[in-house]
């Protein structure tokens, strides 16, 4: 059984009423982001934005499968990558810009992630994680093999330099990646407090057990680890649009699959703000540590704050802060 | 289930007030001013898989900086470097571009090294309608088509036609002219057009490929490839490879006694001075791709007194040793910039793409001059071959003698030697 006991389930109108406030707050965060950075007046704030929000939906992401059911996926860069190769491809065939990638690449990410969820969920544990890290080199051999999106050679995207109504490209991609980040912590709350989200918290402390009491554990398994991968994918589809150029090396970097697992863990594991906290913490850090002391110092923050916080706070920020209560 | 309560929530909102406060002051701070200096910016891969050529080059701007701020500066106004290390990930390129233009509002921005990082560079330039000059990209702008785009490197703009042909022309002076070649490259966009250079002009000559693979980079044992290529009896074998498995093959050939007629290729390692320190006379009689070698017809006005204050400073600075490699580019980079603006009198962008379209450089690696696609107008690569080589000592590689200039036919200083292996 979970450290915290299961909460009473809410009345419906309390549910409402907490959805609708949740809905209002982010959307009110939303739009202070947006004026605040159009504010600022400089392309180099959309950028840091669009950085540290791409982890919070590749945190949210993770959290849905390796904080709710326990899941551990070191394969993150390799679903992230898979959105950012859809995307690619879909623009080299067909000439769609970056929405319709956005779908595709859910779609991909999605479908790859049910896929890899049907393979691969008997395994437990190490074994699993171990298999989600087969998957991104699996990946990252096709991708290399691929010429139609690149191979070895990278592919270009020539985006717009600019798209109305925004000011910039940079905006545009920021409210993009704004919009999927609410989209994504939204799913994964509303997974939270729903009878999937419960059924992912038994299988976490006890899948044998879970299973005993009526849990229907491998169907939810498949749909956590196939909305994972979606989400996964979505976070990547800009990228190649963000940067302009992609190659295997950038797409399946180690960056992501480390800032994957360690952004949920530091911000608190298993909770829907935990992923948001940890990511724009630790993103935040490192767009910092990137423009002031400029050295190789970036995954040393990550795997010392990781250190620490396993050391001190094993169940994150949000841990920290309940314990103290 | 873990729920969240209103006043976890504004704990953790006061939390990070606290915290965001502190990262926007360390994201966003504040430059003086004073002197007004030119402030030419750029990021560079101090960290990462590229750190080895990026902090080489590095320290070629920082000598160039140093030496024209002792002079007076340009138009008057010293020159200021700004750089951040982009950790050999191309994620990091656009947002420390749009942050040196957006808020350090440098006057100038250059380019990190190689393609990989100078293509997430372009966009957010372009956008700005900057003049780009950066250095040692490949074929960036076939793609971006960008007219303010210029590019340090000997390669030219056709790679496919000229990469691999000083080799066989070296090649095709064999006692026996080759019959049959093996290429062997890495699956990155270097080695691949490297390669296929290679293919090209050997159909083209006639020559007869009987062995062609690429590999992925995570290769460590190249001791079953180096067999299948000995299988195949090549006359010549011509790789396309990065550092850490350049080393490997070089091993693995020296480890399996295979001396073809002439071996080598466009192998990216064997120019910097660890490579040399450690395979010593592994690399005897290697004729490889190159862009520098101290030889008698490279003696261009400035080199050795560049070379000498570089390897002065490159133990402290962790850079390559011998600076034979990238670091006069990186430096003659710089003194087509300070030349442009010169002339330009002014930091006008536009101005200062027409002057580079339309101007010839002299430079401490010889007259460079810009063709339309703004990479080199007339290509120059060279092929070395490493002669009498028995020991890893450095001291030989700054003289003229052990890196043999063979092509092209202007600026040879020898004669081809063979087959490839260690002296006897």
């Amino acid at each position: 059984m979970s450290t915290t006991a299961l909460a009473r389930p809410a009345t419906a109108p309390a549910k409402l009423q907490r959805g609708l406030a949740f809905w209002l707050g982010a959307l009110a965060i939303g739009i202070g982001l947006f004026l605040g950075l159009r504010g600022l007046g400089n392309d180099y704030a959309y950028f840091a934005g669009y950085f540290i929000l791409q982890y919070v939906v590749l945190a949210t992401a993770w959290n849905i499968l390796g904080g709710y059911a326990g899941y551990v996926n070191f394969g993150a860069a390799g679903f992230m990558a898979a959105g950012a190769y859809t995307a690619i491809a879909l623009r080299k065939a067909t000439g769609l810009d970056l929405l319709p990638g956005i779908v595709a690449a859910g779609l991909v990410g999605g479908l790859l992630g049910l896929g890899t969820g049907y393979l691969t969920l008997r395994l437990k544990g190490v074994y699993f994680s171990i298999a989600t890290l087969c998957l991104s080199v699996v990946l990252q051999t096709l991708v290399v093999n691929w010429d139609y999106v690149g191979g070895s050679r990278g592919a270009y995207v020539i985006r717009p330099q600019t798209i109305d109504p925004f000011t910039s490209y940079g905006e545009y991609l920021f409210i993009v990646m704004l919009v999927l980040a609410i989209g994504a912590v939204g799913i994964a709350r509303a997974v939270e407090n729903s009878r999937l989200g419960r059924g992912l918290q038994a299988i976490r402390d006890n899948e044998r057990a879970a299973e005993a009491v009526g849990v229907p554990t491998l169907r939810l398994k498949l749909v956590a680890t196939a909305l994972c991968g979606a989400l996964m994918a979505i976070a990547g589809a800009p990228l190649p649009y963000y940067s302009g150029y992609l190659n295997p090396e950038a797409a399946f970097s180690l960056a992501y699959a480390v800032n994957a697992i360690a952004m949920p863990l530091i911000g608190g594991a298993g909770t829907w703000a935990g992923p948001v906290i940890g990511a724009v913490l630790l993103g935040a850090m490192q767009q910092a540590a990137t423009v002031t002391i400029s050295s190789a110092l970036n995954l040393f923050i990550v795997g010392w704050m990781l250190v620490v916080f396993v050391a001190l706070a094993p169940r994150g920020i949000l841990g920290w802060f309940r314990t103290r209560r | 289930m873990n729920t969240t309560t209103r006043r976890e929530l504004g704990r953790l909102a006061i939390a990070a007030a606290i915290g965001g406060a502190g990262a926007s002051g360390a994201a966003f701070p504040s430059f003086a001013q004073g002197s007004n200096p030119i402030r030419i910016g750029y990021s560079m891969s101090l960290s990462g898989g590229l750190a080895g050529n990026g902090r080489a080059t590095q320290l070629a701007h920082q000598i160039w900086a140093a030496e024209v701020n002792a002079r007076g500066g340009i138009l008057g106004r010293p020159v200021q470097i700004v750089f951040y290390d982009d950790q050999t990930n191309g994620g990091q390129v656009p947002g420390i571009y749009t942050k040196l233009l957006d808020v350090d509002k440098v006057d100038i921005v250059t380019s990190p090294y190689a393609t990989a990082m100078i293509a997430p560079a372009m966009p957010v330039v372009m956008q700005r309608n900057m003049c780009f000059l950066t250095i040692f990209g490949a074929g960036v702008n076939t793609a971006f088509k960008y007219d303010r785009h210029f590019n340090m490197n000997v390669v030219g703009d056709n790679m496919k036609e000229t990469y691999a042909r000083g080799f066989l022309d070296i090649a095709a002076k064999l006692p026996s002219p080759p019959r049959s070649i093996a290429i062997l490259a890495v699956d990155n966009d270097f080695a691949q057009r490297a390669a296929e250079s290679a293919r090209f002009l050997a159909k083209e000559r006639g020559i007869r490929v009987v062995y062609d693979r690429s590999y992925p980079p995570s290769t460590v044992d190249f001791t079953p490839t180096i067999r299948s290529i000995a299988a195949t009896r090549p006359d010549v074998v011509f790789i396309a490879s990065y550092p850490p498995d350049s080393n490997a093959i070089l091993r693995a050939t020296s480890e399996l006694r295979f001396q073809p007629p002439m071996f080598g290729g466009g192998m990216v390692g064997p120019q910097l001075a660890a490579f040399q320190q450690q395979l010593g006379p592994i690399l005897n009689n290697l004729v490889n791709w190159d862009v520098y070698s101290p030889e008698p017809t490279m003696q261009f006005p400035g080199v050795v007194a560049f070379l000498e204050k570089y390897r002065e400073l490159a133990p402290r600075e962790q850079a390559d040793l011998l600076g034979n490699y990238i670091p006069p580019y990186a430096y003659a980079q710089m003194q087509v910039l300070e030349q442009s603006l010169t002339r330009v009198g002014k930091i006008d962008q536009a101005a200062l793409a027409a002057d580079m379209h339309a101007s010839t450089f002299e430079t401490i690696v010889g007259s460079v001059k810009f063709g339309a696609s703004g990479e080199w107008a007339e290509e120059r690569n060279l092929y070395v071959q490493f002669q009498n080589i028995r020991d890893g000592d450095l001291e030989k590689y700054k003289r003229a003698g052990t890196k043999v200039i063979l092509a092209p036919s202007r600026l040879a200083t020898g004669q081809l030697q063979h087959p490839y292996g260690p002296p006897a």
